[in-house]
């Protein structure tokens, strides 16, 4: 698709109401030529310069207008911006004049649809657009850049940019076994396979955080009663959400709060706590709680400090094994990574600090009631791995983390193939569809581009 | 003068593709009138004299199984057989037979002549006889009009052609034949889009003058296979050995001192040539870092001394022709007898073809073989076939046969050229066909053959061998399931295997380390139970490829869950979100969205 051939299309950039700047944006075919109209002096490409807006004689408004000549501009096609004042009136008469011209309104999310068709953006950059521009939180903002600028596209991109090269040594072996070109042997398949399968992985536990980043985390409280959940939950909050109370059973239901910590959205989910009870209506408070053990991405499990008296009962191991007993049969199905224990009310008793211990599982030391410690056990939910915590700085959507799912257990079966000696069509054909999955996050790639790739790096032809 | 007879198809050319046009408008009971410059060279091999290859056999499996010329004729003529990718999987294990050019040649005249409905004429056409935007009728040389329902152009590189050696240049369509000027000059002035491509032969060696002793000899396979389904091994002639020499860092000096008298690197040649059969030129400048190239010797024929270089064609002088050649072992007092050359031809974009390879912009008139943009004799005859079945439903009046990219090469192949085009020789792969794995030479038939009996394509003969077949592999398949193995019996036992419970025959062949052989061997199965055998291979590969089967079933599903959805024509495509711009400017249906672009519209 070129600029020349795409209608032109108007809109208000800026958005509605009243406001000191309002911008309209036009893109398309005359975009240079529509606007040249409007305005008294010759538009230079990428020069701001002010003028009377005037249609018919008429001044409409005055301010800067910009002219980004194709294909350097946002879309890739001409566009021309008109910052004038930001009131509903003034922009409205602007735009019908302009649309009175030749130009239409444009659809909700027109023009990075044309920046992507421009290859401008690549899907995910698009995707990113929208992410950037409904960000709840700064650091989802600033992951939602990251991966405007390409971050995760880079990454998706150097691990198809791998597999190609992979699958161009598999295919040639396959299409070209009688030329004399020398092609890699099994092991080396298979090293680079295991190596593929691996930064899958790795992008995948990035991509997952991403997603988290921008949609959330979902954080479960639960605990005893009376250890004190609630009162966390208000202390993150920062408001009375929870009712709190000194009487255990108070809280019967999950309440859901969000929140927006240092940056990071979360979603915090206060449940009823367990306990053995002959309350109907509290059993189901309780069952509920414990399905949050599936759905929610982290599980704190909420330990009062003043039940653990004796020094070894605050050893991590000792914390953990609690945590997991109270928590009952769905524990088995948390991993490490995803458990994490709060012990509550150090104001009441210091409990003796844990030794530095060897675990997935992170411990916090919190005090409700004095909101001591709720930072740190904030970053330490968030920031699980603090290696990746850098490099996870991009949006994911469940869209990318299922298909680098996907991706990952195609690999694993290539692998499986091989080792099977099943035959390279096999290896080949895992190979392929986890390439077009790949290929679904930035962009396919087909058959003929494939054996471009054998006959630039091979001499095939007798 | 008008020819008295009327026709219902009439197919211009006689090479492969129009060949099987031919015969198999013929076969569907069509009255078949086929024109040829020169009936003494129908089914000429203007190539290498070879027939099959990886990718290019599962095409031959297929006109096979339509009951088309070129397997048996291979078979007629063939005199070395081998399999490639044998210790490969059985999807991508391909056959491929040198073939006696003077064989080949009778082979496919024979079948032709004995072919019902089929009439030969031997006269140049020089213009289409074109009504109401219809195309009509073909009018030759002499002024002969020839008027039929349908007519399939499969004129090769006849289009046009000519034939550069060095700097010197004239008009051929292949060496010792007139090209088809006349046509080509009518044919530019219609509406369609035209392009040159290039394509090369090395010069071709008398074997007289070679050193055998000092080659590589390739024999044939043994046991040998054979190409058509219908052939039994004792059809072919008496079988010869293939060699290999080398080209070594003198040869590459050679070239690489003339190369500016190289056709190609002089910038006398406009068309572009394939990349996976570059010259010898091409690869000296392209692979400067290789020290040496294999060189394939092919045998032309049983009765004559000339070889086939195949890995050195060129368009040098023939004086460098003669000095590189001679700088190789084995070759060093070679005579050539014949140059090599590089040939341009026009080809007509294959995207303004309908997948029945009717032109989109003149109804009756069909397109097939290199005239498409592709090379090969085994592309140029799938496609005949397909144009040939095609030209014959519209002059009955039946709905075109489009076979799909997951039920047929030859499906991948139209698909491909009809919404990419090609800008080179277009050849095919076994990576072109995403669905591979399904895709088999064993299994051709069992894909085909029953929409060719439908189309009235298919022959007794082959009729009642598929049956027979098909009835072999029912048997197969009900004995595996049924039969039991039990822990340390006899069975278990013939097969090497330690059981912990019983199972069934055909779960110990989903092992990778049982074969169709071992099974075989364990149940005494006598050797010359051929037909049994091959249902108990079939078997085999149907239940190793199972799981991925059934997870491209899955794929072909989402895929043709939204097939065959007519788009009304008053659509406009110009509001459709998220459509390229080459979608939009037509008007279509979703089958005919090329392969990459359909995965968009499943999400």
């Amino acid at each position: 698709m070129t600029a020349s051939d795409t209608d032109l299309i108007c809109a208000i950039a800026t958005p509605p109401g009243e406001g000191g700047v309002g911008v309209i944006r036009l893109s398309g075919r005359g975009a240079k030529t529509l606007a040249q109209t409007f305005v008294r002096y010759e538009l230079q490409s990428r020069q701001a310069q002010y003028s009377r807006f005037v249609a018919d004689g008429e001044v409409l408004d005055d301010g800067i207008v910009i002219w980004f000549a194709s294909p350097n501009s946002y879309t890739g096609e001409d566009v021309v911006e008109l910052q004038g004042h930001g009131g509903p009136i003034v922009q409205q008469n602007l735009l019908q004049a302009l649309c009175a011209r030749g130009a239409r309104l444009a659809r909700p999310g027109e023009f990075s649809e044309r920046a992507f068709l421009n290859g401008k953006l690549d899907l995910v950059q698009a995707e990113a657009v929208a992410d950037l521009i409904a960000a709840k939180s700064k650091l989802a903002a600033k992951a939602a850049r990251s991966s405007l600028q390409g971050i995760f596209s880079a990454q998706v991109a150097g691990l198809a940019a791998r597999l190609l090269n992979l699958r161009v040594e598999i295919e040639a072996a396959i299409d070209f076994p009688d030329e004399d070109i020398e092609i890699l042997q099994q092991a080396q398949v298979r090293q680079k396979l295991a190596g593929l399968s691996e930064d899958v992985h790795t992008l995948l536990r990035q991509a997952e955080q991403g997603r988290r980043l921008s949609q959330g985390l979902t954080v479960a409280l639960l605990g005893e009663p009376n250890v004190g959940k609630s009162s966390l939950l208000n202390a993150l909050a920062g408001e009375e959400a929870a009712i709190v109370t000194a009487i255990p059973g108070t809280t019967r239901d999950l309440l859901k709060v969000d929140v927006v910590i240092d940056g990071m959205p979360l979603r915090l989910v206060d449940t009823a706590g367990l306990r053995e009870s002959d309350d109907a209506v509290e059993q189901i408070g309780i069952e509920r709680a414990r399905q949050q053990i599936y759905s929610a991405d982290r599980v704190a499990v909420v330990l009062a400090a003043t039940d653990l008296a004796d020094a070894n009962d605050s050893t991590l191991a000792n914390c953990i094994a609690r945590a997991r007993a109270q928590l009952g049969a769905a524990a088995d199905s948390l991993s490490a990574d995803a458990l994490h224990i709060v012990i509550n009310k150090i104001d009441l008793h210091e409990p003796t600090l844990p030794s530095v211990e060897q675990s997935e599982t992170r411990l916090s030391l919190v005090s409700a009631t004095e909101q001591r410690g709720l930072q740190e056990f904030v970053a330490a939910l968030v920031n699980h791995q603090s290696a990746d915590a850098e490099a996870a700085n991009f949006t994911a959507r469940a869209r990318h983390v299922q298909a680098l799912t996907r991706v990952g257990s195609l690999l694993q079966q290539a692998q499986q193939a091989l080792g099977d000696q099943a035959g390279p069509e096999l290896v080949a054909e895992d190979c392929q569809l986890a390439h077009q999955t790949l290929g679904e996050i930035v962009g396919t790639i087909s058959p003929d581009d494939l054996l471009g790739e054998i006959f630039s790096s091979f001499c095939i032809g007798k | 003068m008008d020819f008295p007879d009327r026709f219902d198809v009439i197919v211009i050319g006689g090479g492969h593709a129009g060949t099987e046009a031919a015969a198999a408008a013929a076969r569907m009971g069509a009255k078949t009138l086929l024109l040829t410059q020169n009936i003494e060279t129908i089914g000429q091999m203007s190539c290498n004299p070879a027939i099959g290859g990886i990718g290019k056999s599962h095409l031959v499996a297929e006109i096979d199984a339509l009951d088309g010329v070129m397997g048996q004729a291979t078979d007629q003529a063939g005199i070395h057989f081998r399999v490639l990718n044998a210790s490969k999987g059985p999807a991508v294990r391909a056959t491929r037979a040198q073939a006696d050019r003077a064989l080949y040649k009778n082979a496919v005249r024979n079948i032709l002549e004995h072919q019902p409905n089929l009439s030969l004429f031997q006269q140049s056409v020089v213009d289409l006889v074109v009504e109401d935007e219809k195309v009509v009728g073909c009018e030759t040389e002499m002024g002969l009009v020839f008027r039929a329902q349908s007519v399939v152009l499969t004129t090769g590189t006849f289009l046009g052609g000519r034939i550069h050696i060095g700097h010197e240049q004239h008009p051929g369509g292949r060496a010792g034949d007139a090209p088809a000027n006349a046509l080509a000059a009518r044919l530019r002035a219609l509406p369609f889009r035209v392009g040159r491509l290039k394509t090369g032969t090395p010069p071709r060696i008398d074997g007289r003058s070679v050193d055998f002793s000092e080659l590589e000899h390739q024999p044939g396979d043994d046991p040998r296979p054979v190409m058509s389904q219908l052939s039994r091994r004792d059809v072919h002639p008496r079988q010869v050995h293939c060699h290999i020499t080398y080209t070594n860092e003198q040869t590459h000096q050679i070239i690489h001192d003339n190369l500016a008298q190289s056709a190609m690197y002089s910038g006398n040649i406009e068309g572009v040539g394939p990349r996976y059969c570059p010259s010898i030129e091409d690869k000296v400048v392209r692979f400067a870092d290789k020290p040496s190239h294999q060189i394939f010797i092919e045998p032309e024929g049983l009765n004559t001394t000339e070889l086939y270089p195949n890995g050195i064609s060129t368009s040098l002088p023939f004086a460098v022709q003669l000095q590189f050649v001679r700088s190789m072992v084995g070759f060093t007092n070679a005579h050539i007898s014949r140059p090599g050359y590089a040939i341009e031809y026009d080809y007509f974009d294959p995207r303004d073809l309908q997948h029945s390879l009717e032109t989109k912009a003149l109804e009756g008139l069909f397109f097939a073989g290199q005239i498409n943009g592709t090379t090969g004799y085994e592309e140029a005859g799938a496609q005949g076939l397909l144009a040939g079945i095609n030209a014959a439903c519209r002059a009955q009046g039946k709905d075109p046969w489009e076979p799909r990219r997951d039920e047929a090469y030859i499906g991948v192949m139209v698909d491909d050229l009809i919404h990419l085009g090609t800008t080179e020789p277009y050849r095919m792969f076994t990576s072109r066909a995403a669905f591979r794995l399904r895709l088999r030479q064993d299994n051709a038939d069992q894909r085909l053959m029953e929409q060719g009996m439908a189309l009235g394509l298919i022959g007794p003969q082959r009729q009642a061998a598929y049956a027979a077949k098909m009835q072999a592999l029912q048997q197969t398949a009900a004995q595996l399931v049924k039969t039991q193995v039990f822990p340390a019996s006899d069975l278990a036992q013939a097969l090497g295997l330690e059981l912990r419970r019983e199972t069934t025959l055909q779960e110990c062949l989903k092992r990778p380390e049982i074969s169709a052989e071992d099974i075989a061997k364990a149940l005494h199965m006598p050797a010359d139970e051929e037909v049994a055998f091959k249902a108990l291979q079939q078997f085999e590969i149907e239940t190793k490829y199972a799981g991925y089967i059934k997870r491209q079933d899955e794929e072909i599903e989402k895929i043709r869950r939204h097939e065959g959805l007519r788009i009304p024509s008053d659509l406009n495509f110009t509001q459709i979100d998220g459509l390229s711009n080459e979608l939009r400017q037509n008007s279509i249906t979703t089958d005919q969205i090329p392969w990459p672009e359909q995965r968009a519209f499943r999400e």
